[in-house]
């Protein structure tokens, strides 16, 4: 059996530049992230949440790895659903290539357990964030606009 | 029940309409898929074939088509002679309208062990439809040269 993990891949008309910024700064996270926003300062180390505008916090854990516009490792923990939380850390890894006339994303997250319904969270929010993401960088504006 | 081996879901900014047009259109897909065309007249029961360059690369069946929702078909990789010895997987595309757009899943099962058309297909999806929503929200395709 394999382990949980949800790999999405998707390309993009921007530069790793334009690509960094969107994930790595607050205001352009909120535009594309449902209102959310990652609490960070971007040191391997760091302490890393993911905080809605009022306040609650849904996501927390640290940063494991970071190469400027090239790759950032996450140790990544649900914090607004004890079931979620219970099953402890899960590790993302978010990798940026240089392809052939766009950037290729790489999105992998995964988690040491035999089953994880974190995982199955994560597989339905993420093509929504990086869909967004994706019209963002390209069109100025995102596919699914928070209500 | 094993789950299906590949499964990509992508929203985009346009209408159940438009997209299957641009999946179904030959000329259309031409555009965005890293210069494939897709012929059929998409009945069920219908051959479906992907040509690049005047050459068959995949031989596919219609076995579900609900314009503009569903659609299902059988995908044969011929290109290949590897691929080409393997059984038939199945493509299936789910259209849902999503907010003010759509959300478009694809699924694409049914593969022997060790199929090296996984693989493949793995790594061509995520190309052909990043593709496609680059080209149904701003009119230009990604512009990859692709190796033959």
């Amino acid at each position: 059996m394999s382990k949980p993990e949800f790999v999405y891949v998707t390309y993009i008309k921007t530069t790793p530049d334009k690509l960094w910024h969107a994930l790595t700064d607050r205001d352009s996270n909120v535009l594309y992230w449902f209102g959310a926003y990652q609490d960070c300062d971007w040191k391997v180390g760091s302490p890393w949440k993911i905080t809605y505008p009022d306040g609650r916090v849904m996501d927390s854990g640290e940063i494991l790895e970071l190469v400027p516009q090239q790759r950032i490792v996450i140790k990544w923990r649900n914090e607004w659903n004890e079931e979620l939380k219970a099953e402890g850390f899960s590790r993302c890894t978010i990798e940026i290539e240089q392809a052939d006339g766009a950037i290729k994303l790489t999105v992998i997250h995964a988690i040491e357990r035999e089953t994880s319904k974190f995982i199955g969270a994560v597989s339905g929010g993420w093509p929504k964030i990086l869909s967004n993401l994706k019209s963002l960088l390209e069109t100025g504006t995102v596919a699914l606009p928070s209500k | 029940m094993s789950k299906p081996e590949f499964v990509y879901i992508t929203y985009i900014k346009t209408t159940p309409e438009k997209l299957w047009h641009a999946l179904t259109d030959k000329a259309f897909t031409e555009k965005y898929w890293f210069c494939c065309s897709l012929t059929s007249d998409w009945k069920v029961g219908s051959r479906m074939h992907m040509d690049r360059d005047g050459k068959v690369m995949n031989e596919c069946v219609i076995l579900e088509s609900n314009p503009p929702r569903r659609m299902s078909y059988s995908w044969h990789t011929v290109f290949d002679e590897e691929m080409k010895k393997e059984k038939p997987s199945r493509v299936t595309y789910e259209i849902e309208p999503a907010y003010d757009g759509v959300k478009l899943t694809v699924i694409h099962e049914g593969f022997a062990d060790g199929s090296t058309t996984l693989p493949s297909i793995s790594t061509g999806w995520p190309l052909v439809l990043s593709s496609l929503k680059s080209i149904l929200e701003t009119g230009q395709p990604l512009a990859f040269t692709v190796d033959h």
